[in-house]
């Protein structure tokens, strides 16, 4: 059987994701068995030109992780969408916008303004801030054009599998891979992992009544071991987040942020967060809730951490 | 509602466009004069942009 071609890419990342693909260890030897990797930016020096270069859907399966923020990466995710026959949005970034899509409760004016202006440790007389065309004497530079709006994959062109995670845990990403590799793929528009249901499932904590009057951020207390990190006051996502990986931070002590994405069914992940959250309040009156609530600093971007751009709003208003 | 509230404060949802109440269906007059009220609130308030001013999205 002929080799897989595979391509892997990184938009608006940390580079935690290409790592992550990593971490299937000495699986990758069965991969590189399978598969040729025709373009990895951050491990293959393969040119932009030769992808173009490429025929349609050449390209067996594309990874691509990050969130769509510049005219760069709109511009290959639509032609890495031509070249490939499945192409998979790899990780939160990719699948719902992810930390880069807390972007979106600012604009490219605001965003621009605090980092080349406001920041403390920021010397800018001049007010130099990044043009999209710049003239220099040895001709015209250009950058890619910074959107005011951070986008999912999906909202830029149509997705084929979603695999979840910030990043995706080790089984995850073989869960998908061997799929590949095996050629049994689940039908199409899948979020693969190895659970639909919430963390909670997988999560070996305790869990009694939930009724809570205070709630923590996450240095204010030690958390006990064995009982739900909800009902101690810590904002955990577990409830709104899908499983699939093993409810390790829970397990660590630390409330899951939601970086799994929605459990299945669920359309907008924060508003689930959200309504759980404000159903465990124990108060009896307004006054009393706004005092509970007092200690939940930032709600939006605690329910909507990972999700914002992939929301019902999907921005701020500014 | 009052986490609501503060959620959408912060996406920059003004509190006069969502209002929550109960009417039965015995309180016709009391449904339209809320109905009336919130009509003027909102309009007061001018239509609702996704982006206020963004070009995109």
């Amino acid at each position: 059987m002929a080799k897989l071609k595979v391509a892997l890419y990184w938009a608006a990342s940390c580079g935690g994701c290409e790592i992550a693909q990593l971490q299937i260890g000495t699986k990758i030897l069965k991969l590189v068995e399978a598969a040729d990797i025709v373009f990895w930016p951050v491990a293959i020096d393969v040119k932009y030109k030769d992808v173009e270069a490429m025929a349609d859907k050449s390209i067996d399966v594309t990874l691509f992780n990050g969130a769509i923020r510049n005219s760069e990466q709109e511009h290959i995710a639509k032609m890495l969408r031509a070249k490939s026959k499945a192409l998979i949005a790899y990780g939160a970034c990719a699948y719902e916008g992810g930390i880069p899509g807390l972007g979106n409760l600012f604009n490219r004016q605001m965003i621009f303004e605090r980092v080349y202006r406001e920041t403390p440790s920021t010397d800018n007389n001049g007010n130099i801030m990044p043009q999209p065309k710049t003239t220099v004497p040895e001709g015209e530079l250009t950058i890619p054009e910074f959107y005011d709006t951070v986008r999912t994959l999906r909202q830029t062109v149509p997705v084929d599998y979603f695999i979840p995670g910030c990043p995706p845990e080790e089984k995850t990403t073989w869960l998908a891979l061997d799929a590949l590799i095996s050629g049994k793929l689940p039908p199409a528009g899948t979020v693969i992992s190895h659970s639909n249901k919430a963390v909670c499932e997988e999560c070996e904590r305790k869990r009694n009544v939930k009724k809570v009057s205070k709630f923590y951020r996450t240095f204010e207390i030690i958390p006990e071991a064995e009982t739900c990190l909800l009902e101690q006051g810590l904002l955990c996502a577990g409830l709104a987040t899908r499983g699939g990986c093993g409810a390790l931070c829970p397990q660590a002590n630390m409330p899951c942020t939601g970086c799994y994405g929605p459990v299945q069914g669920v359309i907008d992940q924060g508003a689930h967060f959200l309504s759980a959250v404000a159903s465990v309040i124990d108060a009896s009156s307004v006054a009393d809730v706004k005092k509970v609530i007092e200690d939940i600093r930032d709600p939006a971007g605690t329910f909507y951490r990972y999700s914002l751009p992939d929301s019902l709003l999907r921005r701020a208003r500014v | 509602m009052p986490l609501l509230a503060k959620t959408f404060a912060q996406l920059g949802i003004e509190e006069g466009r969502v209002r929550l109440d109960w009417v039965s269906a015995s309180e016709g007059d009391r449904f339209a004069k809320l109905v009336n009220e919130m009509t003027e609130q909102v309009r007061k308030l001018g239509p609702f942009s996704r982006n206020g001013g963004g070009k995109d999205g």
